[in-house]
């Protein structure tokens, strides 16, 4: 059996959306509602093949968490500690913390993580990954849209459009607290701008949540008009896409002004939304507490990780969560701990809350950073980047639980067995939602693009 | 006659403020030479101990280096770790082993206390000048970049100097020499350049780009008549009038205050104002309005301290160009002193390369540079400039303010201070206040430290102590606002010649506490022709200036024109403007690029001259309407055969709907709004106001400059603002910029990053911009003071309509922009939002808020927003 997904260009959209592309400012204009459902770029599609992932949560650890004291146990790192190492002059490093087996499956995990180490049977360690790029933002490039060189659409974007969403008042995309100057990691570059991540939550400030959502009160800024009542908004809002529709028509081709329309639409259905969906005041205090919201360390990550249930909860497709200052060149020992304590019973509260809730089983929660970090310490207290062996995580919808896949050397400085390369790691997260990821293709000035360009193999070993 | 006015400096003539800042020592320089008897004791009595008790945790070659603190040698030992230095030779309160082993603040070794006797052995050496013969010594770091590498790199495109190309025939399109240039590349991949743009077209994008201001109506009827006549002569004359308003220097400006990462808090963790930070951006602003000299320009930015001044006026002006290198973020954070020199020089010499050369050179701090031939020693080579160079930013010592520094006085008046006069009784009370605040925060410190007392006590919270601090530092920025006369002072961030002239040392992987051997100051090896010649008592900062802006540099007249032509085309040439690297892009026509740098050096490095000169050319003037074919063959725009559609930036958006309004005020507001809050921590909601402290006296209150009252905050704080969004009409430049707080108008339409440097803005379509236009205070307020105008200027409907959109979209409408508008007007609704709890509008009311709804619709179309 096989699925079609329709290959939309934009002049299909042109052509078959009789109102323009800009299909959902229509819907609420006149009866051509009910003709534009049918053409509605967001709503809900079936995929190329059954999955059983629905939805996913990536968590994004920025900066480059160091995988040989979290994730990739290396004991000879331990055997030959201060000796030269492979690519340069410093010293091995052995972790400073402790490994254990936990859960049945036995999966090597360090002490930093003694709460999601609980959820060791529902994990799959990918300790094989590797990438191009050496620097931060190059790599976070790559990591989100696979292309560090040119503006190409993201991860969450691809998802979005391949799926659509099932919830048409809020974002199929939604980033949160996502750092400054970061909109190209979350962008939907040629594809419809309707695809693109929506931020929400004011942008964090060097690692810093500034989550603002526990109390009844607005949670985003204009979030409501103080002069107008609802009904009165949507017929300035007629007249405002009216014009742009007119101007759509005018000029053919405005991704920007299809961008502009899109975002009203959104914008006036997340007024109704938003609100009640952020407001965690009705959630009980054995919830609060299994996420670590307790004004402490865990308190900003868990309410995200909180959030980032509830979006999906309601039907959001994609929901990215960013945790800042995983660059530990220095002060590795004081400050990794810090951060891992941080996210640490807020990532555990969310696989038990989704199990709890049974949507683990089609949730796809993803954890990594743009990188790893080397097994040498270059000042005895810190660890550069590496982009040449490094380990992400993967739980929940469609992945087998307690595996570890691909292994990097005895050190943890490459990837050398079943090396997982990020468009890999893409062409697996596609394949987890039921995407192909070489049929999942957009065509833009003249070519089929696709997320993985020309490259990408499925990891078949980790889908359950 | 021209002298040079850094002879007749005196102390008393460029005064550094003073403030309450404890000298920090602990500088290998200061360290006197050790006697033999020193030596003796040390190896006697010391040494054995450090290695028994300290070594396991506190070196290299033990286990860790805990706290960054390693004891293994001197240099180690002065410079310190977290908390500062361990050692400052000859003070035992300063040097925080001393501290630590009578387990003060500190307790170790943690187990158990040292002897009384190895205690004693301690101050004693200490007091003697802590001797310590461990000088690391011999370290000499050794480049992977070869000589052979450096001048192979001198091949790279990117740096070897411009070449004048020869400009080609060209077709009869081609009405310039930028035109033939362009044209060339159509050729090469078959393209035709797409139709002109209209006139009010042309004219909105022109008036946009240039002074960042939409046309008003009478000019578009002007203008629309004389390009029907002649448009090369009517664009020629509208450029003129342009290049030469006012407004034209506060559009470009913003662009250069991008890249400079102007700001005016520090950022980071505790986010702590520039008060003075205004007095730079005013200059940048008026040297783009008087068309400074680029070079000048950069080497003002640099060195103005250091160039010859003819009047009291210029050498101010020198002065606040320097504020360039001062305006950094910064961790004021920073316990150690050395780091966060190290940091500070790190941070002066990216954004120097970077703004300035397009090259990245700091990556060089910990290893040779990985992507061009920039080995580290030149980076300590430019850092040993920085080193013998003193930053100059402000702010008070306070527990979270650790790295405070002083301002520079300025040698002109200012008439109209930010900050207000004091009686000499005024003085004398604050400093006592001040001194009683002190004294009590240091009570709630050691009570913190006694068990006796409840942890509940308010004298024990760590919360009292804070406050009771901030309140101390809030009260000497106060004091250090005026004279000992009580007159307020004029100052300025920027730089000084340091007291010592002092190469850097290489530091192995840029660890402070890792020297290696010295470098000789110098510039960036791969980009000179020479090797640098700087005199002994020179910091070199002049030379570098000057070096950076030679004619044949090969980048920095290059990066200048990328970045005009990409303002003004919406795509730059070489598509990373700050990444002229290996690494980065490279440009889409190197020729044009080459051709734009020499001119621009020709002409006297004139800004408004090469603005000029792409305003009038063919190419600027071209339509963006779509083309299936021309898209298909470059759908990235590299060639520029058509226009590029661009979202206006988040001034534009803001200044355009206070011109359509008639509300803006285009009178420079005199400093910041930040300037009115003096030298004070910036929190979620702004910054802590003097006023409002309890226990503080009046007298800091309202200071001019302070934003509108109360009411105005409630309300932007209830649709999500903080108090950076009071309503005030000047023009978007001169809104504040606190890092860590920036107004709503400014964030939600991509603003630049202002802890980074950023070459080229963001450019996003968000629901979170939609909310902003369909319900934010600000944009309701306009959409009124709009349809207030209207209904002022025209009377019949028609005749409003047309107007609205004239004002608005700055042309006419089309025919079914007009019948949309009477419908909307048939069914417009009015109801007033639910909660209001207020009587039905009157009949004349609900027609007011229908005019109000229809001009805000037209601020938050597309078509106001996209400038084709």
């Amino acid at each position: 059996m096989t699925f079609q997904i329709p290959n939309f260009s934009r002049r299909d959209f042109l052509q078959t959306a009789s109102a323009g592309f800009g299909y959902l400012a229509f819907t609420g204009l006149t009866t051509q509602a009910a003709e534009a459902q049918s053409n509605n770029p967001l709503s809900p599609k079936q995929p190329h093949f059954p999955a059983k992932a629905k939805r996913v949560i990536f968590l994004c650890m920025q900066g480059g968490p160091s995988h040989v004291d979290t994730f990739d146990y290396k004991p000879q790192l331990a055997t030959d500690a201060g000796k030269g190492s492979k690519y340069g002059g410093s010293k091995l490093m052995p972790s400073p913390w402790e490994f254990k087996q936990h859960g049945q499956s036995g999966l090597w995990i360090s002490d930093l993580f003694p709460e999601v180490a609980k959820h060791s049977d529902e994990m799959c360690l990918i300790r094989s990954m590797h990438c191009d790029q050496p620097t931060h933002p190059r790599a976070m490039t790559q990591m989100h849209t696979g292309n560090a060189q040119f503006v190409r659409p993201s991860l969450g974007a691809w998802t979005l459009y391949g799926l659509g969403t099932e919830n048409d008042s809020m974002p199929g995309f939604v980033a949160l607290n996502p750092p400054a100057a970061s909109a190209q990691n979350f962008g939907s570059a040629f594809l419809p701008a309707i695809y693109q991540g929506t931020k929400v939550g004011r942008p964090q400030q060097r690692g810093q949540g500034n989550f603002r959502g526990n109390s009844g009160g607005p949670s985003l800024a204009d979030i409501s008009n103080p002069r107008l009542a609802s009904s009165a908004q949507r017929k300035q809002l007629d007249f405002i896409q009216t014009l742009n529709k007119q101007k759509l028509e005018r000029e053919e081709h405005q991704p920007g002004v299809e961008g502009v329309i899109e975002s009203y639409e959104l914008a006036f259905r997340m007024q109704d939304v938003l609100p009640d969906l952020m407001d965690i005041t009705e959630e009980s205090p054995k919830t609060l507490d299994l996420y670590g919201i307790d004004g402490g360390e865990t308190d900003s990550f868990g309410r995200q990780c909180l959030m980032a249930r509830r979006f999906i909860e309601s039907g959001v497709r994609f929901v990215e969560i960013t945790h800042g200052n995983w660059d530990h060149h220095f002060r590795l020992k004081t400050d990794l701990p810090a951060r891992c304590n941080e996210v640490d019973k807020p990532i555990a509260g969310l696989l038990t809350d989704l199990a709890q809730r049974g949507m683990l089983k089609d949730t796809l929660v993803i954890w990594g950073g743009e990188f790893g970090r080397t097994p040498d310490a270059p000042n005895g207290d810190g660890r550069d980047h590496n982009n040449k062996g490094y380990t992400t995580w993967m739980a929940g919808g469609g992945v087998k639980g307690g595996i570890s896949y691909g292994a990097t050397d005895d050190y943890g400085y490459a990837a050398v067995e079943n090396k997982c390369h990020i468009h890999d790691w893409h062409a697996t997260i596609l394949h987890l939602m039921g995407l192909d990821h070489t049929k999942l293709t957009y065509r833009y000035a003249g070519r089929d693009f696709r997320l993985t360009d020309v490259y990408g193999n499925v990891v078949e070993d980790i889908i359950s | 006659m021209q002298h040079n006015m850094q002879r007749n400096w005196s102390p008393a003539i460029v005064a550094i403020v003073t403030l309450c800042l404890t000298a920090v020592a602990g500088a290998d320089e200061n360290y006197p030479e050790p006697t033999a008897e020193g030596i003796k004791f040390f190896e006697a009595k010391i040494r054995p101990v450090l290695v028994d008790q300290c070594y396991r945790c506190h070196s290299s070659d033990g286990q860790a280096v805990r706290g960054g603190l390693s004891v293994a040698n001197r240099t180690a030992l002065l410079a310190g770790g977290e908390s500062g230095p361990a050692i400052v030779p000859g003070n035992l309160d300063q040097s925080l082993l001393w501290n630590a082993i009578n387990y003060r603040d500190f307790s170790m070794p943690p187990k158990t206390k040292l002897p009384a006797e190895t205690i004693a052995d301690f101050r004693a050496w200490i007091e003697m000048g802590a001797p310590d013969p461990r000088v690391p010594t011999g370290v000499v770091l050794k480049s992977r970049v070869t000589e052979e590498d450096i001048q192979t790199g001198k091949e790279f495109w990117a740096f070897k100097p411009p070449v004048a190309p020869t400009i080609p025939q060209g077709s009869e399109w081609a009405t310039t020499k930028i035109d033939r240039l362009v044209e060339q590349q159509f050729v090469a991949h078959e393209l035709t350049p797409a139709a002109d743009a209209d006139a009010h077209l042309f004219l909105r994008r022109m008036h946009l780009d240039l002074v960042g201001l939409p046309p008003s109506p009478e000019t578009m009827t002007e203008f629309a008549e004389a390009w029907k006549l002649n448009p090369e002569q009517a664009i020629s004359s509208e450029v003129d009038r342009l290049l030469g308003a006012l407004q034209f220097g506060e559009r470009w400006a913003r662009h250069w205050l991008d890249v400079a990462r102007y700001a005016e808090s520090t950022g980071k963790e505790v986010d702590v104002t520039f008060p003075n930070a205004w007095r730079y951006r005013d200059y940048v602003i008026d040297s783009f309005n008087n068309d400074k000299p680029y070079d000048q320009f950069v080497r003002e930015q640099v060195a103005g301290d250091l160039l010859p001044a003819k009047t009291d006026e210029e050498w101010a002006e020198h002065l606040i160009a320097t504020g360039f290198l001062a305006l950094g973020s910064k961790a004021l954070i920073e316990q150690n002193p050395r780091q966060f020199q190290a940091d500070l020089i790190d941070e002066q010499i990216d954004v120097t390369s970077r703004v300035f050369m397009g090259v990245s050179v700091a990556c060089a701090r910990c290893h040779d540079h990985k992507f061009d031939p920039i080995p580290q020693i030149d980076y300590y080579a430019l850092a040993g400039i920085f080193q013998s160079t003193e930053t100059f930013y402000g702010g008070v010592r306070s527990q979270r303010n650790r790295q405070p520094s002083n301002l520079i006085i300025l040698p002109t008046e200012d008439p109209n201070p930010s900050d207000k006069a004091m009686t000499k009784q005024e003085i004398a009370e604050l400093k006592q206040r001040r001194d009683e605040l002190e004294k009590e925060a240091i009570e709630a410190r050691r009570a913190q430290r006694m068990p006796q007392i409840k942890e509940t006590e308010p004298r024990r919270t760590i919360a009292n102590q804070f406050v009771l601090d901030a309140q101390a530092a809030q009260l000497t920025s106060r004091l250090n606002s005026v004279d000992e006369n009580g007159k307020p002072l004029t100052v300025c961030m920027g730089v000084q010649a340091a007291d010592r002239v002092k190469n850097a040392q290489v530091l192995v992987r840029g660890e402070i506490d890792q020297p290696a051997q010295e470098v000789p100051r110098g510039f960036v090896q791969v980009l000179s022709s020479t090797a640098a010649t700087i005199a002994p008592a020179s910091s070199g900062r002049l030379e570098l200036a000057k070096w950076m802006t030679r004619p044949e540099h090969p980048l920095t007249a290059r990066v200048m024109v990328n970045r005009i032509w990409q303002h003004l085309m919406g795509e730059a040439i070489v598509r990373e403007p700050e990444n002229f690297g290996a690494s980065g892009p490279g440009p889409t026509d190197a020729v044009l690029l080459d051709y734009l740098a020499v001119r621009f050096v020709e002409s006297g490095w004139s800004v408004k001259t090469l603005v000029r000169e792409i305003a009038t050319s063919r190419v600027y003037r071209l339509s963006s309407q779509f083309d299936q074919q021309r898209f298909e063959k470059d759908p990235d725009n590299l060639y520029f055969a058509r226009a590029k559609t661009r979202r206006m930036d988040a001034e534009a958006i803001r200044d355009s709907m206070l011109t359509a309004s008639g509300q803006l005020d285009t009178k420079r507001p005199r400093g910041s709004m930040i300037a009115g809050f003096g030298s004070t921590l910036i929190g979620p909601n702004g910054p802590a106001m003097p006023g409002m402290m309890p226990g503080t006296p009046g007298t800091a209150g309202q200071r001019p400059g302070m934003p509108a009252g109360m009411m105005a905050m409630a309300r932007n704080r209830q649709s999500g603002g903080n108090i950076f969004d009071s309503s005030v009409y000047y023009r978007s430049v001169y809104l504040p910029v606190a890092r860590n707080l920036l107004p709503r108008s400014l964030e939600v339409f991509d603003f630049a990053e202002p802890s980074m440097v950023i070459g080229e803005r963001e450019s996003s379509n968000t629901p979170a911009q939609a909310l902003y236009m369909m319900n934010n205070t600000f944009v309701l307020e306009q959409s009124d003071a709009l349809a207030r105008r209207i209904l002022k200027e025209a009377e019949a409907p028609a005749d409003r309509i047309d107007l609205a959109f004239r004002l608005v979209y700055n042309r006419p409408p089309t025919d079914e922009e007009v019948e949309a508008s009477y419908q909307f007007f048939r069914s417009a609704d009015t109801t007033p939002a639910a909660g209001q709890g207020r009587a039905p509008r009157s009949a004349s009311e609900q027609k007011f808020v229908a005019l109000s709804e229809f001009c805000q619709a037209l601020f938050a179309s597309a078509e106001f927003r996209y400038v084709n």
